[in-house]
């Protein structure tokens, strides 16, 4: 019978039981139908049959026992054992449950996110014949494009139905929706879709309607809310059904509820808000330049990816040779070619297409290998400790296998001594995991975008955690498991408990593992902090701190120009309030997205040049301290609307395109406003120091120009920012008013944001650094110790045979000297390797650089000079009579 | 000595070997099959058959599975498995070099 069908005895013994009754019973019956037929009565033959059997009870319990006890018996034994030998040993069990209970639970805290992010299918119906459209831009910034316009979408989905069947999903935006109930703006994460993406997708309703294909007709008030949108905005009433609102002057009634468990088809971003995409902006229909939204599609049955994409290729090849005339003039005809062949990509979408799995996937796979990393180490030490336990159970070994017990038995016991760690440090490993896991969600996310991750605590993440303790029992339980077992009891019977010397050797393999896991972990935690600081280090060009910024919208509607003028006059009051220093606006935020226009240069009217743009008021450059280097900044008469078109360039503008002579006083024409044909003669007034609008890039040659109609408010405070919040608000929004703030942030959590990746990866790895390095230490430490103690009597008789110190400390701690090597070299070795993956990850370090090796290899060997120094210091205070003496 | 006894050990061997000629038995018919073959000189006691059985399918020799009797009634019926078989072999070729020098004592004592 194999230990599966025994195993299930033990949980099914009930039904053992049941059937040992029902075989014999099958017996007594057939006993007596014999012997009625033989002539007996039954009442006879029932008392015969019954004096034969004896108690039946007995034999059943006979039976049972041939089938379960030993085994049973030898389990509940040994568990006895195990736990009284660990409870002898509390604090070095303890230490051991918890660095293997952390190190599991950041394992599994790494994989519920990679779960979440990555892995987990979408709750729709065949995920697997998902797929997402994207293609090459040959933009080194963003290589790859996902999002397409209407007449192309148009042209894509009419040319491969027979394929596959796409449908649009817009980028999803935070959008105020006013309910009439309450006449609130709030912000709600909105997705536009075509009407057939629910269906395709395979999603269901809840209660009402869902966005159906008849809603693609451009009068459509149909509005889809999301279950959690559902239950948190409408308690999950049915009297949502039917509520209306506005968004962006445009009325919406809610029709439906989506089904519980679908919350979008982007991860970490879940919709609370689906509108037909018909109901979006009208200018985006027919129009080839507005690119808007996803394309997804179900792949039809038995057609493969590559099948689709040769359609998908052919349409999207002519659709751009036909609008040659919308690439920007400046392309040359080689390139020209190029962006009409550009690939066409049919990916697959079982788990959503993601921007935030683009940003953090590959970091959080790197997190995941370094705990795993960490996880070795602690289990290395968990192995030593094993080792250094059935080492000081030699004999009781030997005794037991010279009287007889199987080598299987030992096994079993000392492996079940290490099942019980496992499973000790699997509990604390999920209770940790369920603490740190939503914390490093909560890490991921920036202010009013939130990430939510459904990080499904189930039955899952239990299995891979109980499949990862089960592994690393193994892996580390087993060497001193069959350790054990291969005892000659006759030797270390007779040489007393074994003093042989090669008893230190046995933890080699486990210190080599552990130093070149340490080092790969140090390496890579390393090249990230020091990535992060370098990054945290640019000098963006232009002050960050006490710089608040205002998101302001009307309260009404008014005309553009109407705004601009209130717009002005906002910025003069705000101005006046105490504790203010200066007040500018500007449409991007330095360190937020750019916009970039064409322009030409006199004396060059063939070449058009790309720059990057930025409206701004004036005082603009005072507020961000950007130094002025030539001419002037921006005057309140530069922002008049009949002004001469006046701009202001940075110095890389300067220097790259008029050289050695000062631009100032000269100019250049552009065209800036898509509805304006001829175009502007703009003079360039001043030129400012540059300021990066990307921290991870020099700065582009950029144009100021003035502000259109409003933007951002950038107001620098004399003191704490957040201390002005209320009396900026209250202005804002005071009496006569046409304005109210929507989101108010600072200039330094900007900058924070843009460094979110990079401060997850650095914290992150370098506590795991610092935690693998405390493990490692403290293992080492042990090691040593133990060696130590071990050789106390040949330390004495080196002492007493005139050995000094330094030769005895050299001794002891040279044992371990090739492992030391061993293990560094083969860390750098797979830290080498390991970080082609992180390379595309760090800003300004080089992995094969020097300083990237010697920093962590520094740190290591101090770690592990310092873990010597004590067991190195007590081999040199050995007293050779004492040690003699006590043998 | 009583009849019970004489089948002291002997009652493996006699299961495979009557599992291996006469194919899937249950409990009962392999009591029954020993008792007419032996012309009731051995008769096979519940008590020692059915641990017996179940020792057998622990080490693995026969296997047991449920099937239905030609009443409808629900038998354990057994088979001997293949190392069942080699394990017959070398037990009844211990027990006839046994019985063999067991003879030949008696013969030339």
């Amino acid at each position: 019978m194999s230990w599966w069908s025994r195993l299930t005895n033990v949980f099914q013994s009930e039904r053992l039981a049941l059937d040992l009754d029902d075989e014999i019973q099958f017996h007594i019956e057939e006993r007596i139908r014999e012997r009625i037929a033989s002539g007996m009565t039954r009442e006879a033959a029932a008392s015969e049959v019954a004096r034969r059997f004896g108690n039946p009870l007995r034999l059943r319990e006979t039976s049972r026992d041939v089938k379960l006890m030993p085994w049973l018996d030898s389990l509940v034994r040994d568990l006895n054992l195990g736990l009284r030998m660990l409870r002898k040993n509390a604090i070095v069990t303890i230490a051991a449950v918890v660095s293997l209970g952390f190190a599991l639970g950041a394992c599994v805290a790494a994989y519920s996110l990679v779960d979440a992010l990555i892995l987990r299918p979408l709750p729709v119906r065949d995920p697997d014949r998902l797929v997402y459209l994207a293609f090459t831009t040959f933009r080194p910034e963003q290589p790859e494009a996902e999002t397409f316009n209407d007449p192309l979408f148009v042209s894509l989905r009419d040319a491969s139905h027979d394929r596959v069947d796409l449908f649009a999903m817009s980028t999803q935006v935070m959008l105020p929706a006013i309910f009439e109930s309450s006449g609130e703006k709030e912000r709600v994460r909105t997705q536009y879709i075509s009407g057939d993406a629910f269906d395709l997708l395979g999603v269901q309703g809840a209660i009402g309607r869902l966005i159906k294909p008849e809603d693609d007709v451009p009068a459509t008030s149909i509005a889809v809310i999301s279950h959690a949108f559902w239950i948190s905005r409408f308690g999950g009433s049915p009297s949502a059904i039917g509520r209306r609102f506005t968004i962006n002057n445009r009325a919406y009634q809610i029709a439906g509820v989506t089904d519980a468990r679908f919350i979008g088809v982007e991860p970490g971003r879940p919709t609370s808000l689906w509108l037909p995409y018909a109901s979006y902006n009208p200018r985006a229909f027919g129009n080839a330049q507005f690119n808007w939204f996803r394309i997804l599609g179900r792949l039809k049955d038995d057609v493969r990816p590559e099948v689709a994409q040769s359609a998908l290729q052919t349409v999207f090849t002519s659709f751009r040779r036909e609008r040659q005339g919308l690439f920007d003039p400046g392309t040359s005809s080689t390139d020209r070619e190029r962006l009409i062949h550009a690939p066409i990509y049919v990916r697959p979408a079982a788990n959503g297409p993601s921007p935030l799995r683009h940003q953090f996937g590959r970091s959080l796979w790197i997190l995941t290998v370094i705990a795993g990393l960490v996880l070795l180490i602690a289990g290395s030490n968990v192995g030593n400790l094993f080792l250094a336990r059935a080492a000081a159970r030699e004999r009781e070994m030997a005794l037991r296998l010279s009287i007889g017990a199987g080598r299987g038995r030992l096994i079993q016991q000392l492996l079940i001594e290490s099942a019980i760690v496992a499973v000790a440090a699997c509990a604390l490993g999920l209770m940790f995991a369920t603490v740190a896991a939503p914390s490093v969600v909560g890490m991921l996310t920036a202010p009013g975008d939130p990430v939510q991750l459904d990080l499904q605590m189930g039955w899952k993440l239990l299995g891979f955690a109980g499949g990862l303790a089960l592994l690393t029992t193994l892996l580390f339980g087993i060497t001193p498991a069959l350790r054990a077992s291969r005892l000659a009891p006759m030797t270390t019977l007779n040489t007393g408990g074994g003093r042989s010397l090669t008893r230190t050797g046995m933890f080699r393999p486990f210190v080599a593992l552990q130093l070149a896991f340490g080092m790969v972990v140090l390496f890579v935690g390393g090249l990230l902090a020091l990535s992060f600081a370098r990054l945290s280090n640019v000098d963006p060009g232009f002050a960050t701190s006490n710089v608040l910024l205002l998101d302001v919208e009307t309260t009404r509607r008014i005309d553009g120009s109407q705004q601009r003028t209130a717009f002005f006059n906002l910025l003069d009051r705000l101005r006046l309030v105490p504790g203010v220093q200066d007040v500018a606006a500007a449409e991007y935020n330095p360190l937020g997205r750019a916009w970039t226009a064409f322009i030409r240069l006199p004396g060059k009217p063939n070449e058009a040049i790309e720059t990057t743009m930025s409206p701004v008021s004036a005082r603009f450059f005072e507020t961000m301290r950007m130094p002025l280097v030539r001419g002037r900044t921006f005057e309140p008469k530069d922002m008049e609307a009949n002004a001469a078109p006046s701009v202001v360039v940075n110095e890389s503008f300067a220097r790259r395109y008029f050289g050695e002579q000062m631009p100032v006083g000269r100019g250049f024409e552009g065209r800036f406003n898509m509805s304006n044909d001829t175009p502007t003669q703009y003079n360039i007034v001043g030129i400012v120091a540059d300021a990066r609008y990307d921290l991870r890039k020099p700065a582009a040659p950029t144009i100021f120009m003035p502000l259109r109609t409003s933007g951002t408010i950038h107001v620098r405070t004399a003191a704490l920012p957040a201390a002005l919040v209320t009396r900026l608000r209250a202005e804002i929004s005071g009496t006569d008013s046409q304005f109210r703030v929507t989101s108010i942030t600072t200039q330094s959590a900007v900058l924070d944001r843009t460094m979110l990746r990079e401060r997850l990866l650095a914290n992150l790895a370098t506590f795991f650094a610092f935690v693998g390095l405390v493990l490692l230490a403290v293992g080492f430490y042990g090691v040593l110790s133990y060696s130590v103690v071990h050789r106390t009597r040949e330390i004495g008789i080196r002492l007493a045979l005139g050995a000094g110190p330094m030769r005895v400390i050299r001794t002891v701690v040279m044992d371990f000297g090739s492992v030391v090597l061993i293990g560094v070299l083969s860390g750098l070795a797979g830290g080498a390797y390991l970080s082609r993956f992180v390379e595309a990850l760090l800003f300004d370090v080089q992995p094969q650089n020097l300083l990237s090796f010697a920093l962590p290899l520094g740190t290591l060997l101090l770690m592990v000079l310092l873990a010597a120094l004590l067991p190195a210091l007590r081999a040199a205070r050995v007293d050779p009579v004492i040690a003699l003496r006590s043998e | 000595m009583s009849r019970q006894d004489a089948l002291q050990g002997s009652l493996p061997l006699l299961v495979l070997k009557l599992l291996e000629r006469r194919g899937p038995l249950h409990g009962y018919a392999l009591a029954t099959h020993i008792e007419a073959i032996s012309d009731e000189e051995l008769r096979v006691e519940e008590g020692s058959l059915y641990p017996a059985l179940h020792r057998l399918e622990e080490a693995g020799w026969i296997k047991a599975r449920w099937m239905k009797t030609e009443t409808g009634r629900r038998a354990r019926v057994y088979d001997i498995t293949a190392t069942g078989r080699k394990q017959l072999d070398s037990e009844e070729t211990r027990w006839k070099t046994i019985t063999a020098a067991v003879g030949r004592v008696l013969k030339q004592a």
